[in-house]
Parts: structure tokens; C-alpha cells; sequence
């Protein structure tokens, strides 16, 4: 169990630096990400052997993300999106919208009435879930960007010696 | 130290020119309104901005209120690229703090580093391997993430292609999806005996829209509903494409 878990950290891990090569990210941050990517992920699934329902698991690993990313953004002088965004990708459900979908195209084409409301029944159980884990990603990664985003700027000097500044700035105009 | 009256033009030629730079390298639509409004307060100017998907709209106001500026710029297609994100945001604080002047800042943004960070072979690769990643992760064994590997990368390299040669974006997704799914529908389809239901789902998944999905819902959040409808609608068509392209492999081989 433990280590078939530590795996797919590994793996979470890889998807997250693929996806950073994509967007092209910065250097610097390909560390963070893989680390991000994996605990973000481990949380999800960990919570999902607990039984905390999809959903509810979707969102607090993309929270746990959207919180880390905050902290790199600090450590690693780069937007907090850079690390959050390649991070939650992983985490997307494909394997349901690819079932929602072939399930679609099967039902434009059945005829027999109960085959279809079996049918209908997954087609909208599948389609439902991929929908409710991405607002869930999306929400769960946003808020923490939110209430941060007064502290996320990062200020070499303190905010006292920059008030000053724009002060004199102003009475010099 | 003052820092040197630009000229109306120039100041905001420039802000326009980094509000689209920030714009098709993906930043959400709080972020262009923000870093804009801080280089032109270093500048002790008042900015309003309009952001859509394909222009920006400014107008500056210069602290007399006699001197005004107004133009619209048509910003290009989304090509993302978050080290242009990160090298900007930091050039911004960087143009408060030490209070650089117009010629200055027009001299860092042409050194700004805009080419791709990573060799496209490196970039082939790492996607590839994060689409093997995904197949674990949903399950697949060996054989599977093998050929999720093989299919993202020729995948990946169709959609470079064909956007090098200038096809519409979705036409590239589509293309991308059923080039990745026709390849592992081939496989299966000569080797029925095996199930390679898990490489088929997951080799498509590079495609995904995430940028624009997440950029959508924070815009949401921010209250631009026009632009995070605009986006949503975006990542919606992207989605099409990609089944579509999912669909034709599946027919093709007659696979469900």
C-alpha cells in the first residue's frame, strides 16, 4: 500500500515537469514543481483511500498545492501560477471525460431502451464527476492564490521604506 | 534622483506592448490589470484598461489631467510562456524600486528572454514521458505506458508542426489528438487480445487545456466574467477538438 502509493508520487512528479517544459517555466522552479506536483497528488489519493469521496479529494490537493505555491513564490522569485498551474495538471480527470464522451457516441447510436438507461446512468455519473473534480481543481487552486495575494509580491526592500519613496516621488512631481 | 517626463507616446506604447507580452504568455486578466497600473503609477500616472481575449484597450492619464492617451492593440493568439511572466513581474518591481526611465525599460524588454527555455527535443521528451506518468497513474501497465509515450510525442510533434505551418489552433488540436490516439487505436487494433483502454484515455491528455481552464475560473473569482466566459467557452472548444480527434481514431478502428 505504502509504497504502491510512493509510486505514484514518482510518477505524479514526472507528469508535473512535463507539463512545466510545456509551459516553459523557469528553471529554477522544476524542482519545486516535481515536489508540488507529488504532494498535491499523494494527498489526493491518500484521501481517496480514505474514503473522503473524489471530489472533497480533488479540492484539498489542489489547495495544498495552491498554499505550497505560494511559499515557493517566495523562495524561488516567481509568480506563484508558475508552480501552481504545471503542478495541477496531473491531477485533471481524463479517464472520466474520456468515458463521458465514448459514452456519448454509444448513446447516439443505441436503440434497445434498458441498455440505454444503463448506459445513460454512467454516461452522466462519469461526465458529472469529471465536471464537479475540475471546478473542485480550479477552486481549490484559486483560493489560496486570493488570500495571499497581498503577500505574494515580492519586495526586496519593506513596504514602509517604499511608501516613503513614492512620498518623495510624488512631491518631487 | 527624478526620473526623466517621458513622452506621452512612448510610456504608453510600452505599457501596451507588456500588457500583450503578458497576455498571450498566459497571465489571467488580474495580472496584466496589476502589473500595468504599477508601472504607470512608478510613472505617477492613473491607467484604465480594457482587456479582452484579442485587445487591449488604454487610456493614461497624466496627474495635470491635460495630458491624455488612448490607443488599442490587437494582442496574438495564446502562446504560453511563464518565464516571460516571471522575468516581467520581476522587471516591474524592479521599475518602482529603482526607478528606471522609459529608453531603459524598452532596452530590458528587447533583451527579455522570449525564445523557448528548453530544446524542443527535451520538451518532446518530458511531455512524453509525463503522458506515460498519466497512464500509470490511471492504472496502465508496461506495454501501455510504453505506447502513451510513443503516442504523446508524435502527438505533441504534429501539433508543433502544424502550428508552424500556420493551421487554425483547434484544426492543430485535432490533429494532435488523432494522430496520439490513432497511433495507440492501431496497436490495439492488431493486437485485440490485449486491453489498451488506459494508453487510449490518457495518451490525448497533454492536450488539456489547463492554462485557460484555471486562468478562466480565477478571472471568475476576480469578477471579470467576460473574460473567464471567454476563456471557459475557449478551453470548451478545445475540449471538442480533442474528442473529435478521440472519436474519429475510435471509429476508424471501431473501438468502445
Amino acid at each position: 500500500m505504502d509504497f504502491a502509493l510512493l509510486e505514484k508520487g514518482i510518477w505524479l512528479g514526472f507528469a508535473g515537469i512535463g507539463f512545466g517544459a510545456l509551459f516553459n517555466v523557469p528553471r529554477r522552479t522544476l524542482a519545486a514543481i516535481y515536489i508540488m506536483s507529488a504532494l498535491g497528488g499523494l494527498l489526493k489519493f491518500y484521501m481517496i483511500s480514505l474514503e473522503f469521496g473524489l471530489v472533497f479529494a480533488a479540492f484539498c490537493g489542489s489547495s495544498l498545492i495552491g498554499f505550497l505555491s505560494v511559499l515557493a513564490a517566495h523562495y524561488r522569485k516567481a509568480p506563484p501560477m508558475t508552480f501552481s498551474l504545471p503542478a495541477l495538471i496531473p491531477m485533471i480527470p481524463g479517464f472520466f471525460a474520456y468515458k463521458a464522451m465514448v459514452g456519448v457516441m454509444k448513446l447516439t447510436a443505441e436503440k434497445d431502451p434498458e441498455v440505454y438507461s444503463t448506459l445513460f446512468f454512467e454516461t452522466a455519473k462519469n461526465g458529472l464527476s469529471a465536471c464537479f473534480i475540475i471546478l473542485a481543481l480550479s477552486a481549490g487552486v484559486a483560493i489560496p492564490l486570493l488570500i495571499a495575494r497581498k503577500e505574494t509580491v515580492k519586495r526586496i526592500k519593506t513596504d514602509k521604506v517604499l511608501e516613503m519613496q513614492l512620498e518623495n516621488l510624488e512631491e518631487e512631481n | 534622483m527624478e526620473i526623466a517626463k517621458p513622452n506621452k507616446y512612448e510610456l504608453g506604447e510600452m505599457l501596451l506592448e507588456i500588457g500583450s507580452l503578458l497576455i498571450v504568455a498566459g497571465a489571467n486578466t488580474e495580472r496584466v490589470k496589476v502589473t500595468i497600473s504599477r508601472i504607470a503609477g512608478a510613472f505617477c500616472c492613473n491607467s484604465d484598461l480594457m482587456i479582452t481575449n484579442h485587445a487591449l484597450m488604454l487610456t493614461l492619464t497624466y496627474k495635470d489631467n491635460i495630458k491624455t492617451f488612448t490607443r488599442v492593440k490587437w494582442v496574438p493568439n495564446m502562446h504560453l510562456n511563464f518565464n516571460l511572466i516571471s522575468d516581467i513581474s520581476t522587471m516591474s518591481w524592479k521599475i518602482v524600486e529603482e526607478k528606471w526611465s522609459v529608453e531603459r525599460i524598452n532596452n530590458e524588454m528587447k533583451l527579455l528572454d522570449r525564445r523557448p527555455l528548453y530544446p524542443r527535443a527535451l520538451v518532446l521528451f518530458l511531455v512524453a514521458l509525463a503522458g506515460a506518468s498519466f497512464c500509470r497513474l490511471f492504472g496502465g501497465g508496461m506495454a501501455e505506458m510504453i505506447l502513451c509515450f510513443l503516442g504523446t510525442f508524435l502527438g505533441l510533434f504534429v501539433r508543433q508542426e502544424t502550428v508552424k505551418l500556420k493551421f487554425n489552433f483547434y484544426l492543430c488540436i485535432f490533429f494532435a489528438a488523432l494522430t496520439s490516439s490513432f497511433l495507440v487505436g492501431a496497436y490495439w487494433h492488431f493486437n485485440p487480445d490485449q486491453d489498451f483502454i488506459h494508453a487510449l484515455s490518457t495518451s490525448v491528455l497533454f492536450l488539456i487545456p489547463g492554462v485557460p481552464m484555471i486562468n478562466s475560473f480565477s478571472d471568475f473569482i476576480d469578477g471579470n466574467i467576460l473574460n473567464g466566459t471567454t476563456r471557459g467557452v475557449n478551453v470548451l472548444v478545445i475540449a471538442f477538438a480533442i474528442a473529435l480527434g478521440l472519436m474519429v481514431s475510435l471509429l476508424i478502428f471501431n473501438l468502445h
